[in-house]
């Protein structure tokens, strides 16, 4: 059987500065892949990068067997100054990642502020309509039934715990074949954390294969098939669940003890 | 001031605001959608009423006031398009985007204005109106011209607004307004809604253009005194929302309307940047929004 | 200890005194009064454009009403001549303090704004302003203008004799006077301020930078020589019409900045010569002419959005790589032989790797390797010394960095880190079939043999440095870890004077002298992108990961300095190997230099001798060299 997702040697970063290096990753079918690594290490430049948000320099994205990515290496930028981005062609396209059903919900993201819940709901479909996949309306109430009283209220007035439970719904409602999670619990109160940790459980149960990424070991072993330890720009190692230690021996790992 | 004159300068404000209304919204959406402001709007008014002129004139194709005026629309709706590829989007990444595209639509008007010159030579021009003669409602007393003016003006302005706030396209429009990347991330195709924006946005200017052509004279630079104007009206009204721009083009329309008569017509100019000044110090966010997209 | 080579912030004064020198004596050549008429136009507009560099580019400021305190100058100085009787002189003076003040009213609804918004409220000024002129008519003579202005004349000499001679050198000065202010305040500590709060607005304000107060300042330094521009124009085309108010001025000033470079102060200056006689050459086209020029700076801003300064700054690191490459394609092959006889006779080999072709030396034979890594700006014959000294016993490896000394130059993105050079020099353990060699890294070298060893791709039997602090945490430890001298600064610098190139070779190495003189004349051959590369890409390297290989204590590792290093903070390096667990030695050579197996040989040969030997029994002792050697694939 084939990996749903296969990155292989994937290298990007924002020109002019690379970020991560020959970056290998697999998701299984039906599989939860965890993330995990320190800030400023370059995740979540990866998972743009997947999502064709930015430009891979090299290497490969494929998802089911299809190449997301122009094959081969980047154009070489010999002037500081030129404007490449006329020059050079785009080598991914978001839209045609979202439309195969790679969905990324985003770190924090803010979604449109001047949008209501109900109008965000509505265009959030598209990448599901976009790629034939069928899409449950009443799917983001159930999830989170608290939105349902807040249909009306613009994003800008939610809270930090309802954005990103309409972050997540919309991802839902795109109707993912494989479901990326940018840190979901980034600064939320533990009882919100809980809220939404349920949800993420939730959506695993219903089998939808995840990205995981997130700063707490502990959930992270709860739901992942596989733990890729990510620092300096590359996955240094992947653990099998079983395998994975606690988060003080984790972070002793990666950073050593101070000097 | 009797009453017959107040109803005739709140007509003419009327008639100023609808105009302003038009202008403000191609202005007022493409700043709060691709972030940046469109010094070739004026050009594009001047556009529309030439390619109306063009279409539409006896002189000319002599297709007919109508049939000249949807042409025109439905031409400057592709130019739209093709100005923000050749303007705007080169800089779609670039961290000075706002002050690139300072100069290439400026740039861009300067090139537009100066093409309408060398094909249609500097000579004034007008548009022959739909219709003639004057309505006369108990008091109102109105040319035809500006009530057909005024009633379009309404029915487009309600047919943007429906479709900007119950329409999937508009709101997607409006989403990639307020946030590109997660319009991406959602499966929208951006370049595309950026497109459309633009176009749409020139579309409606020229039909701006269309109705102060066949009211006043064209020259290639009819369009620097209405941008100026537009101007005003986005930051009085802010941007926040589609309809902040109508009030304000209405408000504006009344108040130029009032100042011409009572301040003149010399002065008329400075009280209203005065007033936009003074509006900006107090409340920098306009006058009936909230500041949403500060660059 | 300290020592602190004298170094150049820029290298800009020569060519600005020369270019300086050729305005002056450009209207001996030039005598045709039409372009010396272009040539003062080009000054005035320089000075306008390089004044609202000031705002527009350092500051972040969109100020649109630029033009308008040109045009209030230009108003200043009609109103007070024609109506005051005042010495054109004094008005040009006025016109400056005029502008100031109008900048300053213009602050006022500025101070709360940002982007487009500044733009717009700018704009909205300049019209208020230019409404309120022309509605002045009995003054201003309405849209017609102030016509029939007084000329400048000293002592009866009137400005315009002689084909405008006058004006071409009062315009000069003028030019000249702008630009050392809007210099010497760029560099000052409000231009650091002004540039801070673009940069870093909330960090800037947080340092105690206050944005009102600088902005406002902003918006009045760059109105006075603006202002005075304004003034002087009227007098030289003896006409204030209020068209300079309009988008039209504006465009031309706007595109002349951006066209030139924004943020450089050089680019806008240099522009607005080009633009200027550029759209003179055009003029016979009539409206094209608009269309043409339009489409130029559309083409130019899209495709090339640094402008002419950026494009003079790449034309300039391309001669220099141009010369640094056929500097070592030349010596690569006519001074080979004096090369090989220098190393004591290894042979020297040019090999492919990833970044490029690599020399290096090689002593072969059978022997225990050990790889010597040299230092930044160096080259591989630093280590003369010991090649000649050591090479009965050891097998001697060196090679020159990707860069330096004959080897290619590399890419600057990707070739010049110490990740890459790491990589090379696995490149290099590999091509010559270098078993678990000692490296013995120096300066840059030395951290180039710690992220070998923390890679641990290629097996070694230890690992000496020199010259060099380990550090875990970039960039505070490397703050602590060297004396902070402007040596540190000459390190990271691209471009070298002959003083400074004099002076980082003798304080890294030795002074000149007839022994050193090879590496004096080697160090103008570095790719000045190789220094200034490998500083803004040390955060890519795993600082904690050296730091744990080397606590581990797996890997016999010394650091050997000289006692009187002079860039190294050796209380950093005492706390570092007096800290709990650490069990590697510190050895301070006497009379050590930077370079003290240059300086110091025999002392450092003893101590370094030593280390070898015990590395390589260690490691003979962990796996037989026989057993593994005739196990592993041969290359």
């Amino acid at each position: 059987m084939s990996a749903l997702l296969k990155v292989e040697r994937l290298s990007g970063g924002y020109e002019p500065v690379q970020i991560f290096k020959d970056v290998d990753l697999e998701v299984e079918h039906g599989a939860c892949a965890g993330l995990f690594g320190p800030n400023g290490h370059g995740k979540t430049t990866l998972l743009r990068t997947i999502s064709g948000l930015i430009d891979p320099w090299s290497g490969n994205i494929l998802f089911d067997g299809v190449q997301l990515n122009t094959p081969g290496e980047r154009r070489t930028r010999r002037s500081r100054n030129l404007n490449y981005d006329i020059l050079v062609r785009r080598r991914m396209d978001p839209k045609k990642v979202a439309r195969a059903g790679l969905i990324h919900v985003a770190q924090g993201s803010p979604l449109f502020p001047e949008l209501t819940v109900a109008e965000t709901l509505s265009i959030a479909p598209a990448a599901a309509r976009g790629g034939g996949r069928p899409s449950d309306p009443e799917l983001p109430f159930t999830l989170f039934p608290q939105l349902k009283e807040r249909r009306q209220s613009k994003a800008r007035f939610l809270s930090g715990g309802e954005r990103q439970m309409l972050a997540i719904a919309c991802g839902m409602l795109a109707a993912p074949r494989l479901l990326i999670l940018d840190e979901p619990t980034l600064g939320l109160s533990p009882k919100l954390r809980l809220e939404l940790a349920d949800a993420v459980h939730a959506i695993r149960g219903a089998g939808v294969p995840i990205i995981l990424v997130d700063q707490d070991v502990g959930f992270l072993r709860d739901l992942v098939d596989k733990l890729h330890v990510f620092d300096h720009g590359s996955i240094s190692r992947v653990l099998p669940r079983a395998d994975i230690p606690d988060h003080e021996t984790l972070m002793a790992d990666l950073f050593g003890k101070a000097h | 001031m009797d009453l017959p004159t107040l109803i005739s300068i709140l007509q003419s404000g009327l008639a100023l605001g609808v105009l302003y209304a038009l202008m403000a919204f191609g202005l007022a959406i493409v700043w709060t959608t691709l972030g940046i402001f469109n010094f070739a709007h004026g050009a594009f008014i001047a556009a529309g009423a030439y390619l109306a002129w063009q279409f539409g004139n006896a002189a000319a194709f002599g297709l007919g006031y109508w049939a000249g005026a949807v042409l025109a629309v439905a031409a400057m709706f592709v130019i739209g398009a093709v100005v923000q590829l050749l303007l705007v989007r080169p800089f779609e990444r670039h961290r000075d985007i706002v002050l690139l595209t300072v100069i290439t639509t400026l740039a861009g008007a300067t090139i537009i204005t100066n093409l309408l010159n060398v094909i249609w030579g500097p000579r004034m021009k007008q548009i022959e109106p739909a219709l003639d003669g004057e309505i006369v409602f108990g008091l109102v007393h109105m040319r035809s011209q500006e009530a057909v003016m005024i009633a379009v003006v309404a029915v487009t302005l309600f047919a943007l607004g429906w479709f900007l706030l119950r329409t999937p396209l508009g709101r997607s429009m409006r989403a990639v307004a307020q946030n590109r990347e997660a319009a991406q991330l959602m499966g929208l195709d951006v370049r595309l809604l950026y497109a459309l924006t633009f176009g749409l946005a020139a579309a409606v200017a020229g039909l701006a253009g269309v109705f102060i052509g066949s009211i006043r004279f064209m020259s290639p630079t009819m369009g620097d005194d209405p941008l100026q104007k537009a101007l005003v009206v986005v930051i009085l009204g802010g941007v926040a929302r589609f309809t902040s721009s109508v009030y304000a083009a209405f408000a504006v329309g009344i108040i130029e309307a009032f100042s011409t008569y009572f301040v003149g017509l010399y002065w008329t100019p400075a009280v209203l940047f005065g007033l936009m000044i003074l509006v900006l110090i107090v409340k920098p966010e306009g006058l009936f929004g909230r500041r949403q997209r500060s660059v | 200890m300290r020592y602190d080579p004298p170094f150049h912030r820029t290298n800009g004064l020569r060519p600005a005194v020369a270019i300086l020198a050729i305005l002056i004596g450009l209207p001996f050549v030039v005598v045709d009064p039409y372009t010396r008429h272009l040539l003062v136009l080009s000054f005035i507009f320089a000075t306008v454009a390089a004044s609202w560099d000031l705002s527009l580019g350092f500051g972040g400021l969109f100020n649109f009403a630029h033009g308008a305190l040109f045009a209030v100058g230009l108003y200043t100085f009609a109103l007070t001549v024609k109506f005051l009787g005042l010495s054109p002189w004094l008005a040009i003076a006025l016109g400056g303090i005029a502008a100031m003040a109008a900048a300053a009213l213009i602050a006022l609804p500025v101070l709360r704004l940002d982007g487009i918004y500044v733009i717009l409220v700018t704009i909205a000024v300049a019209q208020l302003l230019y409404q309120v002129t022309v509605s002045q008519s009995k003054w201003t003579g309405g849209t017609s203008g102030i016509v029939s202005l007084p000329a400048l004349r000293i002592a009866g000499y009137s400005f315009i004799r002689d084909g405008k001679i006058g004006y071409y050198y009062a315009a000069l000065l003028l030019l000249v006077m702008a630009t050392a202010f809007l210099y010497l305040l760029i560099r000052s500590s409000l231009g650091r301020a002004i540039v801070g709060l673009r940069d870093h607005k909330y960090f800037a304000i947080a340092r105690g930078v206050s944005e009102a107060r600088t902005r406002l300042l902003t918006l009045v330094a760059s109105a006075l020589f603006t202002g005075m521009a304004g003034a002087f124009y009227g007098s030289y085309v003896r006409v204030a019409s209020p068209d300079v108010f309009g988008l039209g001025f504006l465009t031309l000033i706007l595109s002349i900045l951006l066209v030139g470079g924004v943020a450089t102060l050089w680019g806008p200056i240099a522009s607005a010569f080009v633009m200027t006689f550029l759209s003179e050459a055009i003029v016979s086209l009539g409206p094209w002419r608009e269309i043409i020029m339009g489409v130029v700076i559309v083409l130019v801003v899209s495709f090339y959005p640094g402008g002419l300064w950026a494009a003079i700054q790449e034309l300039r690191e391309r001669l220099d790589v141009l010369r640094t490459g056929v500097m070592a394609a030349w010596r690569r092959r006519t001074e080979r032989a004096a090369r090989i006889a220098r190393m004591g006779g290894a042979e020297e080999v040019m090999m492919q790797t990833p970044h490029g072709a690599i020399a290096v030396s090689d002593t072969g034979g059978n022997k225990p390797p050990i790889l010597f890594l040299h230092g930044n700006s160096a080259c591989k014959e630093a280590f003369a010394k010991q090649f000649a000294a050591l090479r009965d016993e050891f097998r001697l490896v060196a090679f020159d960095l990707p860069g330096h000394g004959v080897s290619d130059n590399g890419d600057p993105e990707t070739s010049y880190n110490v990740i890459a050079y790491a990589e090379v020099a696995e490149a290099v353990i590999a091509a010559r079939g270098l078993h678990r060699p000692v490296v013995f890294g120096w300066s840059l070298g030395g951290y180039v043999g710690l992220e070998l060893a923390a890679r641990a791709r290629a097996p070694l039997a230890g690992l000496a440095i020199c010259g060099t602090s380990p550090l875990a945490v970039v960039p505070d430890d490397f703050a602590a870890g060297y004396d902070a001298s402007s040596h540190l600064i000459l390190a990271s610098k691209q471009y070298f004077t002959r003083a400074e190139a004099a002076a980082y070779a003798g304080s890294a190495t030795a002074p000149r002298s007839a022994e050193s003189l090879y590496l004096h004349h080697n160090l103008p051959r570095t790719d000045g992108r190789a220094r200034a590369y490998m500083m803004t890409k040390l955060p890519v390297v795993n600082w904690p990961r050296q730091m744990r290989m080397l606590r581990e204590g797996k890997l016999p590792f010394a650091i050997i300095d000289g006692a009187d290093d002079p860039f190294l903070n050796h209380n950093y390096l005492l706390e570092l190997c007096r800290s709990a667990g650490w069990s590697h030695p510190l050895i301070n050579i006497p009379k050590g230099k930077h370079a003290p197996f240059f300086n110091t040989p025999e002392a450092f040969d003893t101590v370094f001798v030593a280390f070898c030997r015990r590395a390589l029994a260690a490691a003979e002792e962990r796996e037989p060299a026989a057993a593994t050697r005739s196990a592993r694939p041969q290359p």
